[in-house]
């Protein structure tokens, strides 16, 4: 029974193992579940162990008893309905300009890409605020994009009638904010970070070590001999350095705040500064960028075995990476393009991440993204990235 | 209310507000004798419902608060050599020394292994523990036995306990732990639940009161840069402190001015942002 349902978790991603089936049908034998709502709770508690799965395990329910339309889970059912949406609203320029609140004149200054940036942008925004509803679209009731019907998320649900209540509930999506897609919350990022300790000897030999004395003890007949070792502490050293100008980045502000709230709790060593854009002469200590200025030519002078992250989103024109006088700010045009700098301080440390909160499916459509990835080893800001931009900083010991 | 009939049905107790989906798990992991693996954000009420089953079964409930130094023998037994010593010295105890079963002591998971009933044993916080605790003790509730070493005695449960498990999920477990449990996660409570929540904690809590406390709450929940946001118990005691004020008017929190915001903020820095953020409310 449901061996198909099975199946098309498994595929979709939910890591359920055959015991745990066997003991659904456990569950089924005892008469434990009678009606449709109860197969969904009863199978969801014993099949799926994490809340980050829960969407998707929604998703398929709904697929598997109601014909639901089973999205692709690599979300890129998102950017081409996305595409569509935009291709309708092209025929009415007034009608979209104001439903992503800009000017019309601004809009039709972008590009087809960077408009579609800027409106999948909108609907991540939206997607995280899911539950709080204060963000613009949706809500207010000005955008059209909460009124079309569109489903952000790639369920479409319209025209189905919905009338047993499990796959109602499933329809519902409540869990879309664990899913591993979701932006990050504090704790996730903790888990991740936690992996960055590196914990070495120092101090006072203060802590009795127990295995050693008694082994001391015995070789010793049975005179007592004490073994002390110095406490564990942590003493890895992070440099973070963070864009926090330009309306670019202003999408990001709670993620990187998050991100650096949680390191400045995680590590006791830990220097935050902030840029514009990219790095040229200076970076800064104070977040209004204007009465702290470190030197980058300093920073490098630094313990070249402190880890370096980078927060950005790498997404600029390409002058101001290249040219050598190509800071917007006039102050810091010292001759060095904004490049020698980047390459300065990802040779001086060499474990260095940049995480780019942008989704990684839209960083092709940047150059300057291709151009600094190729100098640091660039992650997604999200779970799975940072995962793995930990992993990376951790490799090389 | 106890249930003598077996399987024990849980509809939840008086002090607790269960939802529908929540007693259809805890029914199944009962009768599928499967430890219950339950995370959420704190102030959800994973460690209550605990408290909740044990009360509505009439079982004793035996908790184990995890911590990260705790090996798992201290959870099944401790041999208490010191005592031992002790006698074998001066010998004032009716103990005899050459017995080491008298000196073998419970742990809480032992005690909750010869209780003679059933019992409702919490294991709350378990991912404070390392990974190695995590997997030995569940090899334990799944064989339902542990050895006591010392005097090469296997203790068999006399009944399967009800095993809650709790986690903050501030690291993942590992597969073969959630393999033998079953998971759920308590989502924070809506607004309609919270309303629920509140009544049964205060019945004679007037209805403007109850409305205006709890859409004020989840205003403050979303303030900008909050740590750790107030939850369910913070509510309560907030609101504990609102009834007990002569001077609190309830038309105050619709016009922002929100008194006693240190119950709901603990953190100093929360604290200080949610001053701020709530005097914005009042324009």
């Amino acid at each position: 029974m449901f061996v198909d349902f099975f199946y098309i978790l498994r595929e979709s991603g939910v890591p359920v193992a055959p015991t745990s089936f066997l003991r659904l049908h456990k569950a089924l034998a005892l008469g434990l579940v009678n009606g449709l709502s109860d197969f969904y709770t009863a199978a969801r508690t014993i099949l799926v162990k994490s809340e980050r799965y829960f969407d998707i395990y929604d998703r398929v329910f709904a697929h598997f008893f109601q014909g639901a339309e089973l999205p692709d889970f690599k979300g890129v059912d998102l950017e081409i309905a996305a595409k569509e949406l935009l291709e309708e609203w092209l025929k009415h320029p007034e009608e979209m300009a104001n439903a992503l609140g800009i000017s019309k004149e601004k809009m039709q200054a972008m590009t087809p890409e960077e408009l579609l940036k800027y409106f999948l942008d909108r609907l991540k925004e939206q997607t995280e605020a899911h539950h709080g509803g204060s963000r613009w679209i949706g809500t207010g009731g000005t955008s059209p994009v909460g009124h079309s019907g569109y489903h952000p998320g790639g369920m479409r649900v319209g025209g189905q009638s919905l009338h047993k209540s499990a796959i109602k509930v499933a329809m519902d999506r409540r869990y879309r904010d664990y899913s591993l897609e979701a932006p990050l919350t504090q704790a996730q990022m903790g888990e991740a970070l936690k992996r960055l300790r590196r914990m070495v000897p120092v101090g006072p030999k203060d802590q009795i070590n127990i295995d050693d004395t008694i082994r001391a003890t015995t070789r010793n007949a049975g005179e007592i001999e004490i073994v002390f070792d110095r406490s564990l502490r942590d003493r890895l050293k992070v440099i973070l350095l963070v864009d926090n100008g330009g309306w670019s980045m202003d999408p990001y502000i709670d993620l990187v705040q998050t991100l650096f709230n949680y390191t400045r709790s995680q590590f006791k060593d830990v220097k935050i500064f902030y840029f514009h854009n990219t790095i040229y002469d200076f970076v800064w200590e104070d977040p209004p960028r204007r009465y702290k200025p470190q030197r980058v030519q300093d920073l490098a002078t630094w313990d070249r075995q402190s880890r370096l992250v980078v927060v950005g989103d790498a997404s600029m024109a390409p002058y101001e990476l290249m040219a050598t006088d190509g800071s917007i700010h006039i102050e810091e045009r010292s001759g060095l393009p904004s490049i020698d700098r980047l390459n300065l301080l990802a040779q001086t440390f060499q474990r260095c991440v940049w995480l780019n909160p942008t989704a990684y499916r839209l960083w092709s459509l940047t150059r300057t993204i291709g151009v600094i990835s190729s100098i640091f080893p660039m992650f997604e800001l999200t779970l799975d990235g940072l995962d793995r931009a930990v992993t990376h900083l951790m490799s090389k010991n | 209310m106890p249930h003598e009939s077996s399987p024990p049905v849980f509809e939840g107790a008086s002090k607790y507000v269960l939802d529908e989906e929540l007693a259809k798990i805890v029914n199944i992991s009962i009768a599928l004798e499967m430890p219950l693996l339950l995370k959420g954000e704190p102030g959800t009420g994973k460690t209550m419902l605990a408290h909740a089953i044990a009360t509505s079964q009439n079982m004793r409930l035996i908790v184990l608060n995890v911590k990260s130094s705790l090996k798992l023998v201290d959870a099944l037994y401790q041999y208490d050599t010191l005592t031992r010593l002790n006698d074998s010295r001066f010998g004032d105890s009716k103990r005899d020394v050459s017995n080491i079963e008298e000196y073998i002591q419970m742990g809480k998971i032992g005690r909750a292994f010869v209780a003679d009933s059933r019992v409702v044993l919490l294991i709350d916080e378990i991912d404070k523990a390392d990974t190695d605790f995590q997997d030995d003790m569940l090899d334990v509730l799944d064989q339902m036995e542990f050895d006591i070493i010392e005097i090469d005695k296997t203790i068999k449960a006399k009944n399967r306990p009800v095993i809650i498990i709790t986690s903050n999920s501030k690291k993942d477990l590992s597969d073969p732990f959630l393999g033998r449990c079953n998971f759920h996660h308590i989502a924070f409570p809506d607004p309609d639940m919270m309303r629920m929540i509140i009544k049964v904690h205060f019945p004679e809590l007037d209805n403007e009161l109850l409305d205006i406390a709890v859409k004020t709450f989840y205003k403050l929940r979303d303030f900008q840069g909050i740590e750790k946001k107030p939850a369910t118990r913070e509510l309560i005691n907030w609101v504990r402190a609102l009834k007990k004020d002569p001077d609190f008017r309830p038309k105050d929190l619709i016009q922002g001015k929100i008194p006693y915001l240190g119950i709901l903020f603990k953190k100093s820095s929360d604290y200080q942002l949610s001053v701020q953020q709530s005097r914005r409310l009042r324009s």
